[in-house]
């Protein structure tokens, strides 16, 4: 099969550099160019060595580089529109991050560019890929459980605001200044916005879709943030599952401008859990243990080594998969539509006090 | 051999462009056979991923002067001898040193205990059982004390190994450990022999270190019922 040639763009996200390995060592890819937003993310990504030159013009990169056949959008949400409008005019693939907007009417157009240029758009949603989702999903597809009635998930996480600041921004990571309530001085745009794998996950679980949900948010942990850092969210799924989320920053950091060791203050910085209790059964499940520990440098500090981490590996050959193969990937903007609709029903629901109807 | 654990080799092969060899049953273990007939002697335990973190740990200077390997391996069965071979192995693989001196003692074949000190002077401890009753899950636990910092496969506070998943059922618990998405649905031993011989199709300078560390490993077990039989140290 002849090699997907690859870009990446914006180099903003907090997962820009989770794709450099596998850009690199999977030979269905040819990794040909980068496009940063600016010269600070150009600067970082020159951190990384990758070897991969980067430009800060994406008219330059396609200049250069016109064989480019797909993009990775690794950018701040805001940017995700404009930039899925210049791939789609051009043919070219897109591999979006997990948000591609909030803005429903905008993520409608999205759907039309997509469609009417006929590529692929792939939505980052790396949990899927992940080998314990895998087996969770075989045990629950079994039936050994029965039918589910209820699911508590954690997506829980340090806060990468220091290191990606637009995800501490209510324009640059919703898109724009909405308040969370009235009289609350803070904006929506804070943890709910990173944390969509649970949202996500428990559709393909269950195979049911969001009726209501109700959710409130917590006093920041982090005061000098203008979005929330700490919320839960309670609901049911239209088959009757009831659920219970937490998608927090609930950890903290250090306030690193480039991602590195000792970037945790509690010894887990990233934490997917799931407890599903179905009719015939229980199964609890760490997305991301056993792992290894230690407590050395820099802070010596507790300390959670992740060990079992290549959930982009299988992202990635999906995504090639889709454009060699002309196939529809799992997560496609359609598919994520009612995800982005729940979350954003949290936000309604913590505006108003009440339930909110997906 | 699992025609299983050759496909998914196979599968590797191909998706990163390596050249062709076959995993088969060796009287030592698996080994991997070159297409000139060469024979390599796979070590699994060198790419299981928890003991790649752990060397990143040494040698990444996240642990400062290391002094000391704690080590304990129990199994339903087997040779404790020739599972105190290979936690030796795994130990100066670690060190990054050869081991220099064994002093060991047995319980007949159920036990064996160690103590060991590679030429760079560090220290091991191992800890060997086969008397786990059939069908229970192997127990071990490596831990690596060093000037500045400890390290360990196991979280603080436990004593057993943790899972991925717990699922109770009429049937009681079953517990699973996933650790690999490209080869998923093998089990895990067989995931890390295919890992192991592909990691030496990508690094053919791996095949005479690991064939010397597997002759090590030889010495390592017959030091070890010579100590025993002695009551003495015995310097390598």
């Amino acid at each position: 099969m002849k090699p997907v040639k690859i870009a990446m763009m914006g180099m903003t996200h907090g997962h820009t550099r989770k794709y450099y390995q596998t850009l690199i060592e999977n030979q269905k890819l040819d990794w040909v160019a980068s496009c940063a937003a600016d010269e600070r993310a150009k600067e970082v990504y020159e951190l990384y060595k990758t070897g991969v030159p980067c430009y800060l013009d994406p008219e330059k990169m396609l200049a250069e580089h016109p064989d480019i056949e797909a993009i990775v959008l690794a950018s701040a949400n805001e940017k995700h529109f404009e930039e899925m409008k210049f791939c789609a005019e051009r043919g070219i693939h897109i591999l979006s991050m997990k948000i591609p907007t909030f803005d429903m009417a905008e993520y409608d157009k999205m759907i039309e560019l997509v469609d009417k240029a006929g590529i692929v758009c792939q939505i980052e949603l790396e949990m899927h890929y992940n080998p314990v989702v895998k087996r969770l999903q075989q045990e629950i597809a079994s039936g050994k459980l029965g039918k589910l009635l209820s699911i508590q998930a954690t997506n829980i996480t340090l806060s990468p605001v220091w290191a990606f600041p637009w995800q501490g921004s209510p324009e640059a990571s919703y898109g724009k200044r909405v308040p969370l309530a009235p009289g609350d001085k803070r904006f929506r745009g804070g943890a709910l916005c990173d944390h969509p794998h649970i949202f996500d996950l428990i559709r393909w679980l269950t195979g049911s879709d969001y009726d209501t949900v109700f959710a409130q948010v917590a006093p920041n942990l982090r005061k000098e943030l203008e979005v929330e850092d700490m919320l839960m969210a309670v609901g049911k799924l239209k088959d009757g599952t009831a659920f219970l989320f937490d998608p927090s920053w609930s950890r903290l950091e250090e306030r690193l401008k480039v991602p590195a060791p000792g970037w945790e203050v509690f010894p887990k910085r990233m934490e997917v859990n799931l407890t599903i209790t179905g009719e015939k059964g229980m199964i609890q499940c760490d997305c991301f243990g056993p792992n290894v520990y230690h407590n050395g440098a820099p802070n010596d500090r507790y300390t959670v080594q992740y060990t079992y981490f290549d959930e982009w590996v299988g992202l990635i050959d999906e995504f090639v998969d889709c454009i060699r193969n002309h196939k529809q990937p799992k997560i496609n903007l359609k598919w994520h539509r009612q995800t982005i609709a729940c979350m954003n029903a949290c936000y309604t629901s913590v505006e108003s006090g009440v339930p909110a109807k997906i | 051999m699992s025609e299983k654990m050759n496909q998914a080799l196979a599968f590797l092969r191909e998706k990163y462009g390596c050249p062709a060899g076959e995993i088969v049953n060796g009287n030592a273990g698996p080994e991997l056979v070159l297409p000139d007939g060469k024979k390599i002697r796979l070590l699994p335990w060198r790419v299981e991923r928890r003991f790649v973190e752990l060397k990143k740990i040494i040698d990444g200077k996240t642990l400062e002067d290391v002094s000391t390997f704690r080590f304990a391996s129990f199994s339903a069965g087997g040779d404790p001898v020739k599972t105190a071979a290979r936690e030796l192995d795994l130990a100066a693989y670690l060190a990054d040193s050869p081991i220099r001196r064994i002093f060991a003692v047995r319980s007949g074949d159920a036990a064996c205990n160690i103590l060991a000190r590679f030429a760079n002077g560090m220290s091991a401890s191992v800890e060997c059982g086969s008397r786990l009753p059939a069908g229970a899950d192997p127990m071990d636990r490596h831990e690596i004390i060093a000037r500045r910092g400890v390290a360990s496969d196991r979280t603080v506070d436990t004593q057993v190994p943790q899972s991925s998943i717990y699922e109770w059922t009429d049937k009681g618990l079953t517990t699973f450990t996933d650790v690999d998405t490209e080869l998923f649905g093998l089990p895990n031993d067989q995931i890390w022999i295919v890992r192991a011989a592909f990691a030496v199709l990508m690094k053919p300078d791996l095949g005479p270190v690991w064939n010397q560390a597997a002759a090590d490993m030889e010495k390592y077990a017959a030091a070890v019922v010579k100590s025993d039989a002695d009551n003495k140290p015995v310097t390598l």
